[in-house]
């Protein structure tokens, strides 16, 4: 028991002492933080300058309600558009014109409706850049709302009246859970696909980092040091926990910056949207994080015993990752339909559990029943995969030359 | 308290169908420096591995001091493998400490002892340092620090002294011998019979996986007489090849080694020596170990064959 503390400890020490675990432990949820706000920041930022923009209208009956709409502000940034009048003279030649203006840079975009745009609903942008997608769907609603009032007043009807009229509905989302209901403007979504991300990633990277582990003790022949002064299976146990322990610590750590945040964000006025974490919810990660730990980190150091280097690890540690990454594909499967029959049959398959069984906890609550089986059922995977994984460990640490194919390693695992 | 250190009765190791140690037996008394010889491939690696318990035997029983190998009797062996292996990127100190704590000693203790060691071989001012930092030579020492900070009552070492420059050497053979003075049992491993000569007091000789020949040293050499005789000359000496009861002639360049057979006369070598060549020496001795492995390995090579 002393010696398994001992390698726990030396695995524990050296990992949180390592610059990797510091640098990704303080500067990732930096690192998140920039990619959530940073596009956004970048895409205001780039929105400063509005698009200089004509129109041109062979009707005759659109141009002044387009140009009207196209210089209302725009939100918080102001209008988006700065209207250029046509160039004189016919329609045709008025665009030819424009057309050519854009291609010198004189405008930014040229809107063009034919003279039966009425009938056949359909214009013409010509811009040198016509991927600038926000600009251009507030562009094409401009000249929608116009063409339609158009219509209406053709009809002899109000267009604002009308517009009153078919107002869209605002559905609003309310989740109800035992403890209450709350408005949910998608981060229910927002959370579940934050939170699996995470387990994702933390359970590949601890699972390599242990892969990594073994192959380091393996190329340095500590490992025959090691398991000649204690039984091989204390040593496997001892780097599970010892590294998973480390990753627990980073949790600790990215759970109360979240904290911290939230608790900032609150007293700065809800600044942040932050959704509820409930400790619920909080400790249920914790517990398929550590599953899907042992479950993957044991089947990783398997694969790093049975090689010599890296390089002929990548493809033996394919086989590993693949139910992982199906795991995450998943999801949204599971998240779309919580509790059909394939969602509960795939989060209960114990190589997906870690992910999916979690999700759907993020998703809509499932049965106390199945989240017991699930358990079990993972457990008891857990145990085979370590049986496996210790029995090719105690073998492969100590075989160097050719990589093992794949019946050598299940050999290994049955020998005495 | 008198049995042996180790035992070994009939054990056996194969790799998939190929034969690495062949019921092997063998025993080493407490107090003595043992030194187990063949040549590469011969499976001494692999007895080792067995002694530890780093590989189980598919047959046979193996001993340490009266009991059968375990944990308990695991923390009283120290064992440095051919293959040195420490963590490159750990701390000399911390990583001492921890494989002292692996064989059960307590980490105040452990640190206590490990200071005169540092001093002794001279790594007192790198023990804060990095492995990796470390040049070749004191990463050697530093493992051997590694193999016997827990005061084992039994040291394996496997080819001990390869790598090591002459002044390291010196360093060892010392403390060998203070290991040796203390009581200590140690089985080293080697090919480099000059060694093994000097330190050894007892030997077992080992190839294709089978025990050739072992003793005491002295026993052993005494086994194959005073068959050899040393000549240094001037003059044309290849007649010498061709005298009665001369097996072979090794030249050294500067003198002559002459296998005899049993039934040979000396003194008719030395008279037809003297009648022909200028002698310088002449002396009758026992063959040395290194003469002896070759002529057993190469012997049993043959048969083989």
């Amino acid at each position: 028991m002393r010696r398994l503390v001992t390698v726990v400890r030396r695995e524990y020490v050296e990992r949180v002492r390592s610059k990797a675990f510091v640098v990704s432990t303080f500067l990732g949820p930096l690192l998140v933080l920039g990619f959530l706000i940073g596009p956004t920041m970048l895409m205001q930022r780039q929105r400063g300058k509005p698009l200089r923009v004509a129109v041109v209208d062979a009707t005759g009956a659109l141009r002044a309600a387009v140009e009207q709409a196209l210089a209302r502000p725009h939100a918080a940034a102001g209008p988006r558009f700065v209207i250029v009048p046509p160039a004189p003279g016919d329609p045709e030649t008025a665009r030819r014109a424009g057309r050519d203006d854009v291609l010198d840079g004189r405008l930014d975009g040229l809107l063009y409706f034919g003279s039966d745009a009425l009938n056949t609903a359909q214009a013409e942008y010509y811009g040198k850049n016509v991927s600038n997608v926000m600009d251009l769907q507030t562009l094409q609603s401009a000249a929608d709302e116009a063409v339609v009032d158009r219509r209406l007043a053709d009809a002899g009807l109000d267009g604002g009246r009308v517009q009153a009229l078919t107002r869209h509905l605002d559905l609003r989302k309310i989740r109800v859970t035992a403890t209450g209901e709350r408005e949910d403007r998608g981060q229910t979504f927002f959370l579940a696909m934050l939170l699996l991300t995470m387990l994702y990633t933390t359970v590949a990277m601890w699972g390599a980092a242990i892969m990594n582990g073994v192959i380091e003790e393996k190329t340095n022949r500590v490992v025959e040091v090691i398991v000649s002064s204690i039984p091989t299976s204390t040593l496997f146990a001892g780097k599970l926990i010892g590294v998973g322990s480390a990753g627990l610590t980073q949790f600790s750590v990215w759970a109360l910056t979240l904290a911290v945040l939230s608790g900032y964000g609150a007293a700065a006025g809800g600044g942040l949207p932050l959704p509820e974490v409930s400790p619920l919810l909080l400790a249920s990660f914790v517990v398929y994080f550590l599953l899907g730990y042992f479950l993957y980190g044991s089947l990783y150091a398997a694969v790093g015993a049975s090689v010599n280097t890296q390089q002929e690890a990548q493809s033996l540690a394919f086989p590993v990752m693949m139910p992982l990454i199906l795991g995450f594909v998943f999801f949204p499967v599971v998240l779309g339909n919580p509790d059909s029959a394939l969602s509960v049959t795939l989060s209960l398959v114990p190589f997906f559990t870690p992910m999916l069984m979690f999700l759907r906890i993020t998703a809509v609550p499932p049965p106390a029943w199945q989240i017991g089986l699930s358990l079990v059922l993972t457990l008891a995977t857990i145990a085979g995969a370590t049986w496996f994984a210790s029995r090719v460990y105690r073998i492969g640490i100590l075989m160097y030359g050719k990589r093992p194919t794949f019946p050598e390693i299940v050999r290994w695992a049955r020998a005495r | 308290m008198n049995e042996d250190a180790i035992r070994l009765s009939g054990i056996g190791k194969a790799y998939s169908g190929h034969v690495a140690v062949d019921s092997l037996s063998l025993s080493v008394a407490r107090g003595a420096t043992f030194g187990l010889l063949g040549p590469n491939g011969a499976g001494k690696t692999t007895t080792l591995r067995m002694i530890m318990n780093v590989l189980g035997p598919d047959t046979g029983t193996i001993e340490i001091l009266g009991r059968p190998a375990a944990q308990e009797s695991r923390d009283r062996v120290g064992y440095m493998p051919e293959e040195r292996g420490l963590y490159p990127r750990m701390v000399v100190e911390e990583q001492l400490l921890f494989f002292a704590e692996l064989k059960g000693v307590p980490r105040k203790e452990a640190s206590q002892r490990l200071m005169p060691w540092l001093e002794r071989l001279g790594l007192l001012e790198w023990r804060q340092r990095k492995l990796n930092e470390l040049s070749k030579g004191m990463q050697q020492k530093a493992q051997f620090i590694a193999t016997v900070l827990h005061d084992p009552e039994i040291l394996i070492l496997d080819e001990p002294l390869s790598g090591l420059d002459p002044v390291g050497v010196n360093v060892m053979r010392d403390v060998f011998l203070d290991l040796r003075r203390r009581g200590k049992t140690v089985v080293l491993s080697s090919h480099q019979m000059e060694t093994v000569e000097r330190l050894c007091d007892s030997i077992a000789l080992i190839d294709r996986g089978r025990k050739v020949l072992d003793g005491a040293v002295s026993e052993v050499k005494s086994r194959y007489g005073k068959n050899t005789v040393v000549l240094a000359y001037d003059g044309d000496g290849a007649f010498l090849a061709s005298l009665p009861g001369v097996v072979k002639v090794s030249d050294f360049g500067r003198y002559v080694e002459i296998r005899m057979s049993e039934e040979a006369d000396s003194q008719l070598i030395l008279r037809e020596a003297t009648s022909r060549l200028r002698v310088s020496r002449f002396e009758v001795m026992e063959p040395s170990l290194h003469d002896i492995f070759v002529e057993q390995v190469t012997a049993k090579g043959e048969a083989a064959a």
